[in-house]
């Protein structure tokens, strides 16, 4: 007799393809170099899943893009802009300028409108004319970096060296007072053609260059720890 | 020769023996049937000129269109069965405007020309049972201009979607003679003048009537964009000659 | 007007409308937690984490979770911070009464049948995840009090989001009569599993050792979390703020005090 009442109601389902897996990114041109930095811990809920997932990734030697938000989206979606920049060196025999590829993303973004990939993405790097550029993308468009509004200073770029002592402690106090962020730090550094930033970069501690090609863009990143608890 | 070429001739996806295939040979026999064309070259910008036969004097000079617009930064000049050249230029833009929508960039010269090529190559192509998109090669061959990273450049696109990249070019029914002529007169520092001057004279030269205003069109791609020129400036270049 | 004990659910009704209409209910901090408690021969030995949180914000970083209730009995708390605190605080309270009222040392039973009454009373809104250890006359006691008020009684036990990376610890290294210094290190690394591997549990160790003789409260026993140097100086240079006017005002109030009959106390 009860089975009879309940057969007719409606059941909603429903499906979470999402996760968040947490950490933190940032970028900030300056003149002439950009840097793009962000943790490598990875997290859902209460557990950390790895101490080093990047997040920071290098596209080409003027191009640092940056993912947050749902992993798996993340790592497909980078592996999806690099096939892209792959077919556009291939069809038209140059490196994608890096306003291309904020360009791109924001189409590959939106082309998911209705499903979107779960993803906050930072692209720092230098554009044609030398200048350092950030752009930031919500999950469907992207956003230019910003620049001082009409009759202000401010914000006005900073010297790298001003720029990395501040990035570290950005991040040493996140982990502080944030529980999803920690463990380790990747601080990129795109550095346009002949910029005089080279010499700031010269005495730090564990500095790797990346750079690929001899186009005059220099690639460099720094590798921190964050505490762990 | 003409009995053994027969078996072969029809199919469009069919070599023959000696390794030919008949109709993409025969359509650029076509090319030769058409008006003459000529491109140039020059650090300031590229020259397209066309010859356009007015086969009577009730036609509307006009509204013959053997130059068009591709792009801002993109031209081009065709020589055949300009009816062809609709759907490969229809495709060019559609090429050029999904780069310019996708990079927020202007695609280059030679990408476009790439894109114009992958099609002219699609003929006789199938999916399993259905039909053949397009059942011949195009008759039509383009000089592609435009101006990029890579400075002005002019390129020349066939029916076998073979492409390649010229200072001066001239196809055509005229095109031996005002190849030739190029050859003779081109040179690496011509100015833009110059080149509107030279293409319109080789012009001149293979034309069976008069050259004005009325039976050539001129056009050029400069830093500031493709042009075509309107009848008073082209009246202007002839009277300088 | 009638007043029953206890919670007042009159509002849940309006409550769980405006939630529905998406006002959400204002969040308690939470300390997601590792507590532990351990016995060894000659006693029990308590430990915690200091880490609280909001959410994903830490909003203390080094704060007591490891309570008062007699000078022989400890309690750590996990689960909503003011909870633990005031239920701990009250039990306490309530056991002070209860050994003057009986004249005899309180015993850790007494405790934990005192906090398991008010839990279940409070029909688990109370949320209180209690480890409860200590020595009386009856020998060491260790106890776990869920929020719905229900205990076990325990060699070794592990409460909060870090009891699970603390339980590992204690499954693998606890044996039966460890000496004292012994049971001190196992709990410090069940602790130290919690800080390590549970995003809700962090900075330092406070660990608590009862033997029928004595109480030892080692507050920051370990701290493997000190926060590093920053790289820049982030004082405000002084004369960042402009001012127009300078006041400065004695905030001493003068008072003439004058003494009128005796000194001594009223003792009547």
């Amino acid at each position: 007799m009860p089975a009879m009442v309940s057969a007719a109601q409606p059941v909603q389902r429903s499906f979470n393809p999402y996760t968040e897996n947490g950490g933190t990114i940032l970028a900030i041109a300056g003149a002439d170099f950009s840097v793009i930095a962000g943790d490598t811990r990875q997290s859902e809920g209460y557990s950390i899943q790895t101490r080093y997932a990047p997040k920071v990734f290098r596209l080409t030697d003027k191009a640092v893009l940056a993912v947050n938000g749902f992993a798996a989206d993340g790592n497909m979606f980078v592996k999806k802009v690099r096939q892209r920049l792959e077919w556009y060196r291939h069809a038209h025999a140059k490196d994608m300028p890096i306003r291309a590829i904020a360009r791109l993303i924001q189409t590959m973004l939106y082309a998911r409108r209705f499903f979107p990939f779960y993803v906050y993405n930072i692209l720092g790097g230098i554009e044609e004319d030398g200048t350092g550029a950030v752009y930031s993308f919500d999950l469907l468009i992207y956003f230019k970096n910003q620049t001082p509004a009409p009759g202000t200073a401010f914000p006005k770029h900073l010297p790298l060296s001003t720029v990395l002592p501040l990035v570290i402690d950005s991040f040493t106090s996140a982990t502080e007072r944030h529980i999803e962020v920690g463990d380790g730090l990747e601080i990129y550094i795109v550095l346009s053609k002949g910029s005089t930033a080279l010499q700031s970069l010269q005495t730090i501690r564990g500095i790797q260059e990346l750079t690929a090609t001899n186009d005059g863009e220099r690639v460099f990143v720094i590798r921190r720890e964050l505490k762990k608890d | 020769m003409f009995l053994t070429r027969s078996e072969y001739d029809r199919g469009v996806n069919t070599f023959s023996p000696e390794g030919r295939l008949f109709q993409v040979e025969y359509a650029i026999e076509a090319i030769k049937l058409g008006s003459t064309t000529v491109g140039i070259r020059t650090p300031e910008g590229v020259v397209l000129a066309v010859e356009k036969r007015v086969q009577s004097p009730l036609l509307e000079s006009n509204s013959i269109e053997k130059i068009m617009e591709i792009d801002t930064h993109l031209g081009c000049a065709m020589s055949g069965l300009t009816a062809d050249a609709r759907t490969m230029i229809d495709h060019a833009r559609v090429t050029a405007q999904n780069h310019a929508f996708t990079y927020d960039e202007r695609i280059k010269v030679e990408s476009v020309t790439q894109a114009v090529c992958d099609l002219a190559l699609r003929f006789g192509e199938s999916v399993h049972d259905e039909e053949a998109m397009m059942s011949r090669p195009f008759g039509v061959a383009l000089l592609i201009a435009g101006i990029d990273e890579l400075g002005p450049q002019l390129y020349h696109t066939d029916p076998s979607g073979t492409f390649v990249r010229y200072d001066a070019k001239a196809i055509g029914s005229g095109s031996e003679a005002a190849q030739s002529e190029l050859q003779d007169k081109w040179h690496r520092q011509m100015t833009l003048r110059e080149a509107q001057l030279l293409t319109l004279n080789v012009l001149k030269q293979v034309m069976e009537e008069k050259l004005d205003q009325h039976n050539v069109q001129l056009a050029q791609v400069t830093p500031k964009g493709f042009e075509i020129l309107d009848e008073a400036s082209l009246k202007e270049v002839i009277e300088a000659m | 007007m009638y007043k029953p004990a206890g919670f007042d659910f009159s509002n849940e009704l309006r409550n769980n409308f405006l939630v529905e209409k998406g006002l959400p209910l204002p969040k308690a901090t939470s300390t997601g937690t590792t507590i532990v408690g351990c016995l060894f021969k000659d006693g029990i030995v308590l430990g915690a984490d200091t880490r609280a949180t909001e959410g994903p914000i830490v909003a203390d970083k080094n704060c007591e979770k490891i309570h008062y209730i007699t000078e022989s009995i400890r309690c750590c708390g996990a689960g909503t911070a003011a909870d633990t605190e005031f239920t701990t605080a009250l039990i306490s309270s309530n056991m002070e009464m209860h050994a003057l009222q009986t004249g005899r040392k309180p015993r850790v039973a007494t405790a934990m049948t005192m906090l398991k009454q008010m839990l279940f009373r409070y029909q688990g809104h109370v949320g209180a995840a209690l480890v409860l250890g200590g020595v009386d006359s009856t020998g060491p006691h260790l106890f776990t009090i869920h929020p719905h008020g229900s205990t076990d009684k325990l060699p070794y036990v592990t409460m909060g989001s870090g009891s699970l990376a603390a339980m590992a610890v204690f499954e693998s290294g606890w044996v039966p009569n460890m000496e004292r210094d012994q049971a001190l290190i196992l709990v410090k690394a069940a602790i130290a599993a919690g800080i390590f591997n549970d995003l809700g549990s962090g900075s330092n160790i406070d660990a608590c050792i009862i033997t029928a003789s004595s109480t030892e409260m080692l507050r920051n026993v370990e701290m493997p979390n000190q926060r590093v140097q920053k790289e820049r100086n982030y004082k405000f240079r002084r004369g960042t703020t402009a001012w127009k006017k300078e006041d400065i005002r004695s905030l001493i109030v003068d008072e003439q005090v004058t003494q009128v009959g005796g000194d001594e106390m009223d003792t009547s």
